[in-house]
């Protein structure tokens, strides 16, 4: 079961990461929900569907990240600068690394479930059902949903591009 | 595409995904040669995609994937019995101030040896009484008849018996 498991661990592990990082922009916060997610899985190893492990892990990452995300609220110390952050100032002459960081940077800064949409279909390659299965939505939720953060992203990035 | 509209929008997306077909393709097509604001979303739509094209999966850290591995060992189901889990060492280390409690509630009991030793004791003493009895009925008799002597002596048996009943019962 342990060697299932760290075969998990390998398959997945960057997938997590990458929701956590998007959704809570902060490493270390990001670290420990990831692990939380996993210890979970660990804890769940006998009642999770071998096939559906990927969905069933990055739904338990994305909705511990969200968690998190409400509890800094609740304290008050979520930083709304990070949400609201500079990503529209004039960038002439953009080079790509720029653009890259600078798409990442409005990627995060999107609305939830607008955020996990892209990060998981857009970064990380799931599939339309696989996004449904994992964000608990209809096949035509996620693609309107989709489709309308990519059109917030498309008209930022219009706007920072010369 | 002056306005959001959410037909075109659903296909410029098909397009991006290639899903669209290529009737409708070229509907789009024509429709963008036509219209300024279409095609601006064309384009940029394509350059997201280029965009995100450049955005992988991020590597986890390597401090991330130490505790993911360590997982496993952290995170074992606690044997059913373990006189190191906490509840049993408490169980144990109480252990002593219950046989004191319960030895301190006990009723004093006497050992085997106490009661033979006791045993011992009670029966010279009823033989030191039957030898006064005799002692006392012969003198009894010598001076006012045997009548006399049997009174006195019954007395001083029920006496002796009674105590030896009570010695029994004591002893039970």
């Amino acid at each position: 079961m342990s060697k299932r498991y760290r075969q998990w661990v390998k398959e997945y592990q960057d997938q997590a990461w990458t929701v956590a990082r998007y959704i809570l922009k902060d490493a270390q916060e990001a670290e420990d929900a990831t692990q939380e997610a996993f210890v979970k899985l660990w804890n769940n190893r006998d009642n999770v569907d071998p096939e559906r492990v990927q969905a069933w892990l990055m739904k338990v990452t994305r909705n511990g990240c969200l968690d998190r995300l409400r509890r800094r609220r609740d304290n008050v110390e979520f930083d709304e600068s990070y949400m609201t952050g500079d990503i529209s100032g004039p960038m002439q002459d953009v080079a790509t690394n720029e653009t890259r960081e600078w798409l990442k940077r409005a990627i995060a800064s999107l609305k939830e479930p607008y955020r996990s949409l892209v990060v998981l279909r857009d970064v990380n390659q799931h599939s339309y059902e696989e996004v449904a299965g994992i964000l608990e939505l209809n096949l035509a939720q996620v693609k309107t949903y989709l489709h309308r953060a990519r059109k917030q992203l498309r008209e930022q990035l219009a706007e920072v591009r010369p | 595409m002056n306005e959001y509209d959410d037909k075109w929008e659903d296909r410029i997306n098909a397009l991006m995904d290639g899903e669209l077909s290529a009737t409708d393709a070229e509907l789009l097509k024509t429709q963008a040669s036509d219209d300024h604001d279409l095609a601006c979303a064309i384009i940029e739509a394509y350059q997201l995609q280029q965009a995100m094209g450049a955005i992988h999966v991020e590597r986890a850290p390597d401090s991330l994937r130490k505790r993911l591995r360590a997982i496993p060992r952290k995170h074992r189901p606690a044997p059913a019995f373990s006189l190191l889990q906490p509840r049993w060492a408490m169980a144990l280390a109480a252990l002593p101030l219950v046989v004191i409690a319960v030895s301190l509630m006990r009723p004093d009991t006497p050992s085997a040896s106490e009661i033979a030793q006791a045993r011992q004791e009670l029966a010279i003493a009823f033989a030191y009484l039957d030898k006064a009895k005799l002692i006392t009925g012969r003198e009894i008799e010598s001076s006012v008849g045997q009548t006399m002597a049997d009174a006195v002596t019954d007395s001083v048996n029920r006496a002796i018996k009674s105590q030896n009943l009570n010695s029994k019962e004591k002893e039970a």
